[in-house]
Protein backbone atom coordinates (compact mmCIF):
# COMPACT_ATOMS: atom_id res chain seq x y z
CA UNK A 1 0.00 0.00 0.00
CA UNK A 2 1.05 3.32 -0.81
CA UNK A 3 0.02 4.90 2.43
CA UNK A 4 2.73 8.06 2.18
CA UNK A 5 0.62 9.28 -0.67
CA UNK A 6 -2.28 8.76 0.95
CA UNK A 7 -1.48 10.71 3.90
CA UNK A 8 0.12 13.79 1.95
CA UNK A 9 -3.73 13.82 0.01
CA UNK A 10 -5.91 13.87 2.70
CA UNK A 11 -3.39 15.91 5.57
CA UNK A 12 -4.95 19.03 4.29
CA UNK A 13 -8.52 17.88 4.96
CA UNK A 14 -7.36 17.27 8.34
CA UNK A 15 -5.24 20.83 8.72
CA UNK A 16 -9.09 22.32 7.59
CA UNK A 17 -10.89 20.29 9.97
CA UNK A 18 -8.96 21.21 12.55
CA UNK A 19 -9.09 24.80 11.92
CA UNK A 20 -12.81 24.46 11.65
CA UNK A 21 -13.03 22.77 14.91
CA UNK A 22 -10.79 25.60 17.07
CA UNK A 23 -12.86 28.50 15.32
CA UNK A 24 -15.50 26.90 16.65
CA UNK A 25 -14.14 26.69 20.04
CA UNK A 26 -12.87 29.86 20.08
CA UNK A 27 -16.53 31.06 19.02
CA UNK A 28 -17.98 28.80 21.68
CA UNK A 29 -15.57 30.56 24.33
CA UNK A 30 -16.23 33.89 23.61
CA UNK A 31 -20.20 33.76 23.12
CA UNK A 32 -21.95 34.64 26.15
CA UNK A 33 -25.09 32.67 25.30
CA UNK A 34 -25.71 30.15 23.34
CA UNK A 35 -28.94 27.42 22.60
CA UNK A 36 -28.35 24.70 25.21
CA UNK A 37 -25.42 24.14 27.77
CA UNK A 38 -21.95 24.96 26.74
CA UNK A 39 -19.83 21.63 27.57
CA UNK A 40 -22.67 20.02 24.98
CA UNK A 41 -21.41 22.22 22.28
CA UNK A 42 -17.68 20.96 22.75
CA UNK A 43 -18.32 17.39 22.98
CA UNK A 44 -20.33 18.36 19.18
CA UNK A 45 -17.69 20.03 18.10
CA UNK A 46 -14.53 18.30 18.80
CA UNK A 47 -16.69 14.48 17.94
CA UNK A 48 -18.94 15.91 15.27
CA UNK A 49 -16.68 16.46 12.72
CA UNK A 50 -17.08 18.62 10.04
CA UNK A 51 -20.60 18.61 10.55
CA UNK A 52 -20.56 19.28 14.19
CA UNK A 53 -18.90 22.67 13.35
CA UNK A 54 -21.74 23.87 11.33
CA UNK A 55 -24.38 22.84 13.78
CA UNK A 56 -23.11 24.85 16.17
CA UNK A 57 -22.59 27.57 13.88
CA UNK A 58 -26.01 27.23 12.17
CA UNK A 59 -28.21 26.84 15.48
CA UNK A 60 -25.34 26.80 18.35
CA UNK A 61 -25.08 30.72 18.24
CA UNK A 62 -27.94 32.57 19.37
CA UNK A 63 -26.79 36.20 17.26
CA UNK A 64 -26.15 34.08 14.41
CA UNK B 1 -23.89 55.87 -1.71
CA UNK B 2 -21.82 57.23 1.86
CA UNK B 3 -23.88 55.58 3.63
CA UNK B 4 -24.25 52.24 1.66
CA UNK B 5 -20.48 52.54 1.55
CA UNK B 6 -20.86 52.41 5.70
CA UNK B 7 -23.33 49.53 6.19
CA UNK B 8 -21.08 47.16 3.82
CA UNK B 9 -18.69 47.74 6.62
CA UNK B 10 -20.87 47.22 9.51
CA UNK B 11 -21.91 43.57 7.41
CA UNK B 12 -18.35 42.77 6.67
CA UNK B 13 -17.54 43.24 10.14
CA UNK B 14 -20.19 41.31 11.62
CA UNK B 15 -19.47 38.53 9.68
CA UNK B 16 -16.06 38.60 10.52
CA UNK B 17 -17.24 39.03 13.98
CA UNK B 18 -19.34 36.05 13.88
CA UNK B 19 -16.31 34.12 11.58
CA UNK B 20 -18.49 33.40 9.12
CA UNK B 21 -16.03 35.03 6.70
CA UNK B 22 -13.54 31.45 7.57
CA UNK B 23 -15.90 28.83 8.32
CA UNK B 24 -18.18 29.40 5.61
CA UNK B 25 -15.41 29.35 2.79
CA UNK B 26 -13.34 25.85 5.03
CA UNK B 27 -16.74 24.22 4.36
CA UNK B 28 -16.83 25.04 1.08
CA UNK B 29 -13.17 24.31 0.81
CA UNK B 30 -13.58 20.09 2.50
CA UNK B 31 -16.50 19.76 0.79
CA UNK B 32 -14.69 20.15 -2.85
CA UNK B 33 -11.45 18.42 -2.01
CA UNK B 34 -13.33 15.58 -1.06
CA UNK B 35 -15.08 14.71 -4.06
CA UNK B 36 -12.09 14.39 -6.15
CA UNK B 37 -10.22 12.36 -3.27
CA UNK B 38 -12.83 9.90 -2.83
CA UNK B 39 -12.94 9.37 -6.73
CA UNK B 40 -9.79 8.50 -6.95
CA UNK B 41 -10.27 5.90 -3.99
CA UNK B 42 -13.25 4.55 -4.48
CA UNK B 43 -11.79 0.92 -4.85
CA UNK B 44 -9.88 0.63 -2.13
CA UNK B 45 -12.68 2.53 0.13
CA UNK B 46 -14.70 0.09 -1.54
CA UNK B 47 -12.04 -3.12 -0.76
CA UNK B 48 -12.19 -2.23 2.98
CA UNK B 49 -15.72 -1.61 3.71
CA UNK B 50 -15.98 -5.56 2.44
CA UNK B 51 -18.35 -7.41 0.77
CA UNK B 52 -17.23 -6.33 -3.05
CA UNK B 53 -16.84 -8.63 -5.05
CA UNK B 54 -12.87 -7.99 -6.89
CA UNK B 55 -15.13 -8.60 -10.48
CA UNK B 56 -16.58 -5.57 -9.71
CA UNK B 57 -13.52 -3.70 -7.90
CA UNK B 58 -11.69 -4.20 -11.24
CA UNK B 59 -14.75 -2.71 -13.61
CA UNK B 60 -14.18 0.62 -11.65
CA UNK B 61 -12.97 3.70 -13.50
CA UNK B 62 -11.70 6.30 -12.21
CA UNK B 63 -14.25 9.64 -13.60
CA UNK B 64 -13.07 12.48 -16.06
CA UNK B 65 -11.33 15.49 -14.18
CA UNK B 66 -14.24 17.17 -15.94
CA UNK B 67 -17.13 14.44 -14.49
CA UNK B 68 -15.46 15.26 -10.97
CA UNK B 69 -15.56 18.76 -11.19
CA UNK B 70 -19.50 18.47 -12.36
CA UNK B 71 -20.13 16.24 -9.31
CA UNK B 72 -18.05 19.14 -6.86
CA UNK B 73 -20.89 21.40 -8.11
CA UNK B 74 -23.91 19.36 -7.29
CA UNK B 75 -22.65 18.83 -4.22
CA UNK B 76 -22.50 22.66 -3.68
CA UNK B 77 -25.85 22.09 -5.30
CA UNK B 78 -26.79 20.22 -1.81
CA UNK B 79 -24.78 21.13 0.75
CA UNK B 80 -23.44 23.99 -0.18
CA UNK B 81 -27.05 26.07 -1.03
CA UNK B 82 -27.89 24.66 2.76
CA UNK B 83 -25.22 26.28 4.30
CA UNK B 84 -25.74 29.82 2.23
CA UNK B 85 -28.81 30.17 2.93
CA UNK B 86 -28.58 28.74 6.68
CA UNK B 87 -26.10 31.07 7.63
CA UNK B 88 -27.67 34.34 5.38
CA UNK B 89 -31.04 33.24 7.07
CA UNK B 90 -31.37 36.02 9.93
CA UNK B 91 -29.50 38.52 8.32
CA UNK B 92 -32.55 41.05 7.92
CA UNK B 93 -34.86 39.27 10.51
CA UNK B 94 -32.36 39.16 13.20
CA UNK B 95 -31.77 42.74 13.11
CA UNK B 96 -35.87 43.37 12.65
CA UNK B 97 -36.61 41.16 15.74
CA UNK B 98 -33.25 42.34 17.65
CA UNK B 99 -34.67 46.44 17.33
CA UNK B 100 -31.47 47.25 15.30
CA UNK B 101 -33.39 47.76 12.10
CA UNK B 102 -35.89 50.52 13.61
CA UNK B 103 -32.22 52.39 15.24
CA UNK B 104 -30.88 52.65 11.43
CA UNK B 105 -34.25 53.38 10.12
CA UNK B 106 -35.51 56.15 11.80
CA UNK B 107 -32.57 58.15 10.56
CA UNK B 108 -32.75 59.44 6.96
CA UNK B 109 -31.51 56.27 5.22
CA UNK B 110 -33.05 54.81 2.62
CA UNK B 111 -33.92 51.18 2.60
CA UNK B 112 -32.56 50.23 -0.26
CA UNK B 113 -29.28 51.55 0.74
CA UNK B 114 -29.25 49.02 3.51
CA UNK B 115 -30.30 46.23 1.15
CA UNK B 116 -27.80 47.14 -1.45
CA UNK B 117 -25.20 47.06 1.05
CA UNK B 118 -26.43 43.56 2.51
CA UNK B 119 -26.49 42.23 -0.70
CA UNK B 120 -22.84 43.25 -1.52
CA UNK B 121 -21.61 42.28 2.01
CA UNK B 122 -23.56 38.93 1.11
CA UNK B 123 -22.10 38.66 -2.43
CA UNK B 124 -18.52 39.20 -1.01
CA UNK B 125 -18.67 36.55 1.26
CA UNK B 126 -20.68 33.91 -0.88
CA UNK B 127 -17.67 34.59 -3.90
CA UNK B 128 -14.59 34.51 -1.31
CA UNK B 129 -16.32 31.00 -0.02
CA UNK B 130 -17.05 29.85 -3.38
CA UNK B 131 -14.12 30.74 -5.03
CA UNK B 132 -11.83 29.15 -2.52
CA UNK B 133 -13.89 25.71 -2.68
CA UNK B 134 -13.78 26.11 -6.33
CA UNK B 135 -9.78 26.60 -6.40
CA UNK B 136 -9.04 24.01 -3.71
CA UNK B 137 -11.31 21.40 -5.55
CA UNK B 138 -10.33 22.72 -9.41
CA UNK B 139 -5.93 22.30 -8.22
CA UNK B 140 -6.75 18.61 -6.44
CA UNK B 141 -8.32 17.75 -9.97
CA UNK B 142 -6.00 18.52 -11.83
CA UNK B 143 -3.37 17.08 -9.93
CA UNK B 144 -4.86 13.94 -8.82
CA UNK B 145 -6.84 13.36 -12.15
CA UNK B 146 -5.88 15.04 -15.12
CA UNK B 147 -5.91 18.09 -16.79
CA UNK B 148 -8.94 20.78 -17.38
CA UNK B 149 -9.82 23.18 -19.83
CA UNK B 150 -9.12 26.80 -17.54
CA UNK B 151 -11.24 28.91 -19.84
CA UNK B 152 -14.27 26.13 -19.06
CA UNK B 153 -13.57 25.75 -15.61
CA UNK B 154 -13.83 29.66 -15.44
CA UNK B 155 -17.20 29.93 -17.59
CA UNK B 156 -18.75 27.36 -14.99
CA UNK B 157 -17.50 29.13 -12.38
CA UNK B 158 -19.44 32.08 -13.38
CA UNK B 159 -22.72 30.27 -14.54
CA UNK B 160 -22.81 28.84 -10.94
CA UNK B 161 -21.95 31.90 -9.15
CA UNK B 162 -25.25 33.45 -10.40
CA UNK B 163 -27.07 30.80 -9.24
CA UNK B 164 -25.59 30.77 -5.62
CA UNK B 165 -26.01 34.81 -5.68
CA UNK B 166 -29.54 34.04 -6.63
CA UNK B 167 -30.29 31.51 -3.59
CA UNK B 168 -28.38 34.20 -1.64
CA UNK B 169 -31.28 37.13 -3.26
CA UNK B 170 -33.81 34.93 -2.22
CA UNK B 171 -32.84 34.17 1.72
CA UNK B 172 -32.67 37.87 2.17
CA UNK B 173 -35.70 38.75 0.31
CA UNK B 174 -37.57 36.12 2.89
CA UNK B 175 -35.37 36.86 5.73
CA UNK B 176 -36.91 40.65 5.56
CA UNK B 177 -40.95 39.34 5.58
CA UNK B 178 -40.45 35.88 7.71
CA UNK B 179 -38.03 34.89 11.28
CA UNK B 180 -35.14 32.99 10.15
CA UNK B 181 -36.12 29.41 9.53
CA UNK B 182 -39.14 29.82 7.80
CA UNK B 183 -37.03 32.43 5.83
CA UNK B 184 -34.80 29.45 5.06
CA UNK B 185 -37.57 26.98 4.30
CA UNK B 186 -39.54 28.68 1.74
CA UNK B 187 -35.58 29.50 -0.06
CA UNK B 188 -35.18 26.38 -0.19
CA UNK B 189 -38.11 25.35 -0.96
CA UNK B 190 -38.49 27.50 -4.04
CA UNK B 191 -34.73 26.62 -5.15
CA UNK B 192 -35.84 22.97 -4.64
CA UNK B 193 -38.78 23.55 -7.42
CA UNK B 194 -36.97 25.57 -9.96
CA UNK B 195 -34.60 22.71 -10.03
CA UNK B 196 -36.79 19.77 -10.10
CA UNK B 197 -38.97 21.80 -12.73
CA UNK B 198 -35.75 22.18 -14.72
CA UNK B 199 -34.83 18.38 -14.61
CA UNK B 200 -37.88 17.11 -15.28
CA UNK B 201 -38.87 19.68 -18.31
CA UNK B 202 -36.36 20.59 -19.40
CA UNK B 203 -37.67 21.53 -22.96
CA UNK B 204 -39.97 23.76 -21.42
CA UNK B 205 -37.94 25.56 -19.00
CA UNK B 206 -34.91 26.80 -20.90
CA UNK B 207 -35.39 30.06 -19.34
CA UNK B 208 -35.22 28.75 -15.93
CA UNK B 209 -32.21 30.32 -13.47
CA UNK B 210 -32.06 26.42 -12.02
CA UNK B 211 -30.68 25.91 -15.82
CA UNK B 212 -27.73 27.70 -14.96
CA UNK B 213 -26.57 25.22 -12.61
CA UNK B 214 -26.89 22.52 -15.85
CA UNK B 215 -25.48 24.93 -18.30
CA UNK B 216 -21.88 25.41 -15.26
CA UNK B 217 -22.13 21.32 -15.48
CA UNK B 218 -22.28 20.81 -19.59
CA UNK B 219 -19.63 24.35 -19.61
CA UNK B 220 -17.05 21.57 -17.62
CA UNK B 221 -17.65 18.56 -19.80
CA UNK B 222 -17.26 20.73 -22.61
CA UNK B 223 -20.87 20.71 -24.60
CA UNK B 224 -20.81 23.94 -26.52
CA UNK B 225 -24.15 26.06 -25.99
CA UNK B 226 -25.96 27.94 -27.73
CA UNK B 227 -25.05 31.51 -26.55
CA UNK B 228 -28.51 32.80 -26.64
CA UNK B 229 -30.18 30.44 -24.35
CA UNK B 230 -26.85 31.39 -21.33
CA UNK B 231 -27.67 34.80 -22.35
CA UNK B 232 -31.58 34.43 -22.01
CA UNK B 233 -30.85 32.32 -18.73
CA UNK B 234 -28.31 34.89 -17.21
CA UNK B 235 -30.68 38.08 -17.87
CA UNK B 236 -33.88 36.52 -16.38
CA UNK B 237 -31.71 35.53 -13.20
CA UNK B 238 -30.40 38.84 -13.24
CA UNK B 239 -33.92 40.63 -13.42
CA UNK B 240 -35.29 38.18 -10.50
CA UNK B 241 -32.55 39.52 -8.76
CA UNK B 242 -32.77 42.98 -9.22
CA UNK B 243 -36.86 42.66 -8.51
CA UNK B 244 -36.63 40.71 -4.99
CA UNK B 245 -34.02 44.02 -4.18
CA UNK B 246 -36.39 46.23 -4.80
CA UNK B 247 -38.80 44.06 -3.18
CA UNK B 248 -37.16 43.27 -0.16
CA UNK B 249 -35.83 47.21 -0.09
CA UNK B 250 -40.10 48.32 0.06
CA UNK B 251 -40.92 45.63 2.77
CA UNK B 252 -38.13 46.49 4.81
CA UNK B 253 -39.72 50.01 4.64
CA UNK B 254 -43.33 48.87 5.65
CA UNK B 255 -41.97 46.15 8.13
CA UNK B 256 -40.20 48.35 10.26
CA UNK B 257 -41.44 51.72 10.07
CA UNK B 258 -45.50 51.01 9.47
CA UNK B 259 -46.37 54.81 8.73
Amino acid sequence: MDLSINWSLILPILILQLVLAVIGLISLYKASEVRGPKWMWVLIIIFGNMLGSILYFVIGRKDA
Amino acid sequence: MRSTWIFYRKEMLDMSRSFKLIWIPIVFAILGITQPIISVFMPEILEMSGGVPPEMLSLYETPSSAMVMVQVLSQYSTMGVLILVLAGMNSVSGERHGGTAELIMVRPISSFSIMIAKWFAQCTQLLIAFGFGYIASFYYTYQMIGSLSWTSGLASFGLYGLWLILAMTITLLFSTILRGAGAAFVTLAILALLSLLNSLLPTWFTWSPARLSSLAAEVLIGNTLSVSSVIICCLITVGIIVVCLLSAARLLQKRVLPN
